[in-house]
């Protein structure tokens, strides 16, 4: 019993001094992740693949969601199809009956034998299937052991096709996030059309229909299932300090489980929100927000542009690109503490500093428009260009003009677009950041939603917010309508938005919207414009369009 | 192994996408063992599980369009093939994960089979995506596979990229929609030869010491 029990506290000893070694032991199910989203083994050490005629794969280049992607359900890229690899499908075996289970259909689903957990390794190591044939070229011949398979195999079964939160048989949960700093027109407007939207979209609801069977035999579970679910909206405004959001956050998600949060309106500060989605694997689809979060690894999260953050390098490749006929030294940027503006001016300075250009940022202190304005101007007086990220209500106060040789860019965003109540004064010096495309250049694509405001009495109260709500309602429609039959998971949501979007003729604000893997911003670029010489609001875009 | 040549010309792009639609299917499973059943929903796609190319010659007429190249300065798409040297060209951009990755390690081993003579021959890949490949984000993809200084990388407006792919017969509607496709010549009097599917990089070498050699490009291989 001595001789065991001294065997068993060695084997303890050991056990735990490999947990310290490698800063804890991962789970079959975080190390099975690791490969399929990273491509890093339980080791620590890249994931390496290798294709025919020597060419290979490596660490995340080598992860099995770049073809497969998140959701497991596979993609189609040109002319080629790349097959969904979640356990229903991998080890789905055909009866040829009413008792066949069903699978939710996807465009790249195959018709074959299933797979056995030997036969699937073979398959990653070896690339055959399991009646031995040859996989695709672009398939890579993985070396991985036996524990790290046995663990991407366990990831592969729970990446199945599970019940989703927020869908049941006859309705879709959507939230939509207002956040107690969000303009309050805006909001009001926002909230308008989606509630018109989703009371449209379930004018006509249709129950589910019966189980499809096609020629092959094959069972598609209720076919065209996701378009014919009722839409239902839960506004989930939150209240108090930005950190309390979070907990109402989850709080809400728990109360009214959903699919996806859909638009919404933020202010200065979406970050909580986002991070909130992105934990919970919940698709936050362009929200109206001036400041997105900026991540590289995250997925949920879409946006149809950077907002004031794409003003920033809009004005900076503008000031650093201009042929000003002397190049500015000097650039004074002015915002308002704890406003949008504060984080466009600090990556606005980052930006020009790496040129070599000073810049000075002066922070007016939060409180009533104006508050230390004519301070901050006077002190701008000496440079050679000026930024101001400041509201409507500053812009129409600016006072008297700047010095003639001086430079102004102001944040259209911020300022009102073409309704910038810039002072007549400042006209000829000031270039508009608008990360829109022009409004005589839009004009057909936003006849349909703003003819829809119209026919149904919809105040426009924030026209390009409403404009882009509308826009993203409807984008959210035609993908579980035309691209998800009913293949109800939240990653398939946004790889089939990102798939589609590009296809997309319709487009509101924007010239051309795009997406694609590991991209979160639709619309890349802007303008600077400057107000034309004739009374009124009209733009003239200083460039083409510019996408920096 | 499927080779084919053929020459073709622009009036049979269609009759060509065609045969290319067929034979360089590429697929990750192969169809059915179904003994005597029913073709599965993909049947037509699960035909060709294995890596094919077709190649083809033809010429084609470049538009005067202006590029961005990945070291910021503005050229012209006609001036940067006819540089001199033959050009081996293909379209890609820095989010694609499956295809283009693929393409872009065969341009850098190919580079480097290449040896001592590398900078003697221009490979150029073009953006399809080109509002999210600034000139930045392409020497960031250049380095991360070792782009020697023969090989350059190219963005610039949307029209222009379109109009690039157009002009090469690549457009396909979308980035998303696009192929692999392996452009070569080797000298500006002489036709295009074009590699669709999956080239390996011994082929491509092969493909492009064929067009060197005293024969021109008549002489062509694939696997």
């Amino acid at each position: 019993m001595n001789a065991w029990r001294v065997a068993a506290t060695k084997l303890l000893l050991l056990a735990m001094l490999a947990t310290a070694a490698h800063g804890g032991t991962p789970s079959a199910a975080s190390v099975g992740e690791s490969i399929y989203l990273r491509g890093i083994l339980s080791s620590g050490a890249p994931l390496e693949g290798t294709r025919e005629a020597g060419t290979t794969a490596h660490a995340a280049d080598a992860a099995c969601v770049n073809c497969h992607q998140r959701s497991g359900l596979g993609s189609r890229e040109g002319n080629l199809s790349t097959p969904p690899i979640t356990g229903d499908y991998l080890f789905h075996e055909h009866t040829h009956g009413p008792a066949e289970p069903v699978l939710p259909y996807v465009e790249s689903m195959r018709h074959r034998e299933p797979y056995t957990d030997a036969t699937l390794a073979r398959a990653i190591r070896e690339g055959v299937d399991p009646t031995g044939r040859q996989l695709s070229y672009l398939m890579p011949r993985f070396t991985i052991g036996d524990s790290d398979m046995a663990a991407l195999i366990e990831y592969l079964k729970k990446l199945a096709v599970h019940r989703v939160p927020g869908v049941t048989d006859s309705v879709l949960h959507f939230a939509t996030v207002f956040t107690p700093d969000a303009d309050p027109a805006k909001r009001e407007g926002v909230r308008t059309v989606l509630e018109q939207f989703f009371a449209e979209k379930n004018k006509f609801p249709f129950g589910p229909s019966p189980r499809m069977w096609t020629s092959d035999k094959t069972a598609y579970s209720k076919s065209m299932y996701m378009a014919k679910r009722r839409w239902q909206l839960h506004e989930w405004q939150l209240t108090g300090p930005a950190s309390s959001w979070r907990a109402q956050l989850d709080k809400l998600l728990t109360e009214e489980p959903v699919f996806a949060v859909l638009s919404g309106v933020g202010g200065s500060n979406w970050a909580p929100v986002h991070e909130f989605c992105e934990e919970q694997a919940l698709p936050c689809l362009f929200p109206n927000v001036e400041v997105p979060v900026v991540a590289d690894r995250d997925f949920y999260s879409v946006y149809f542009s950077k907002g004031v953050l794409l003003e920033a390098q809009l004005i900076g490749q503008s000031i650093v690109g201009s042929d000003h006929q002397v190049a500015p030294r000097l650039v004074q940027q002015i915002y308002r503490a704890g406003d949008s503006g504060e984080p466009a001016a600090a990556a606005l300075a980052k930006q020009l500093e790496q040129h070599g250009i000073s810049v000075r940022s002066e922070s007016l202190p939060p409180g009533p428009a104006g508050r230390g304005l004519a301070a901050a101007l006077r002190a701008a007086a000496r440079s050679d260009v000026i930024v101001l990220w400041l509201r409507p209500g500053e812009i129409a106060a600016l006072g008297p003009a700047p010095r003639g040789s001086q430079i102004v860019y102001v944040s259209g965003l911020m300022g009102g677009l073409e309704s910038t109540p810039l002072p007549a004064a400042w006209r000829p010096q000031t270039h508009l950041a608008y990360p829109f495309d022009l409004p005589d250049r839009r004009g057909v694509r936003l006849d349909y939603p703003l003819g829809w405001f119209k026919f149904r009495h919809i105040p426009v109260l924030a026209q390009q917010a409403q404009a882009d709500t509308y826009l993203a309602c409807s984008l959210i429609a035609d993908v579980l309508n035309n691209h998800m039959a009913d293949s109800a998971s939240r990653a398939y949501l946004i790889e089939q938005l990102q798939g589609m979007l590009e296809r997309r003729i319709m487009t509101g604000y924007y010239p051309h919207l795009a997406l694609a893997i590991n991209q979160r911003f639709a619309s890349k670029g802007g303008y600077i414009a400057h107000f034309s010489d004739v009374p009124g609001d009209r733009l003239v875009a200083d460039s083409a369009w510019l996408t920096p | 192994m499927l080779a084919s040549r053929a020459t073709v010309h622009a009036n049979h792009d269609l009759t060509r996408w065609v045969m290319i639609s067929v034979l360089a299917l590429v697929t990750l499973l192969p169809p059915p063992a179904s003994a005597g059943g029913v073709p599965g929903p993909q049947a037509a796609v699960n035909s060709a599980p294995a890596r094919h190319t077709l190649i083809t010659t033809s010429r084609y007429t470049l538009p005067a369009i202006l590029l961005v190249r990945d070291d910021d300065k503005t050229v012209s798409l006609p001036e940067e093939v006819n540089d001199g040297r033959p050009v081996v060209l293909n379209f890609v951009f820095t989010t694609c994960s499956s295809i283009c990755p693929v393409m872009s390690q065969v341009f850098a081993q190919f580079q480097q089979k290449l040896g001592a003579a590398s900078e003697q021959v221009h490979l150029m890949s073009i953006s399809v995506d080109p509002e999210e490949d600034t000139p930045a984000r392409l020497r960031e993809y250049a380095r991360k596979f070792h782009a020697g200084p023969g090989w350059q990388h190219y963005t610039g407006t949307l029209e222009a990229s379109l109009a690039a792919q157009r002009a090469f017969n690549v457009w396909r509607g979308d980035k998303m929609s696009h192929s692999p496709v392996t452009l070569l010549r080797r000298a500006p009097d002489q036709p295009w030869v074009r590699i669709d599917g999956f080239v390996t990089p011994d082929e491509l070498l092969q493909t492009y010491r064929g067009l060197s050699g005293p024969s021109g490009g008549e002489t062509l291989a694939t696997r």
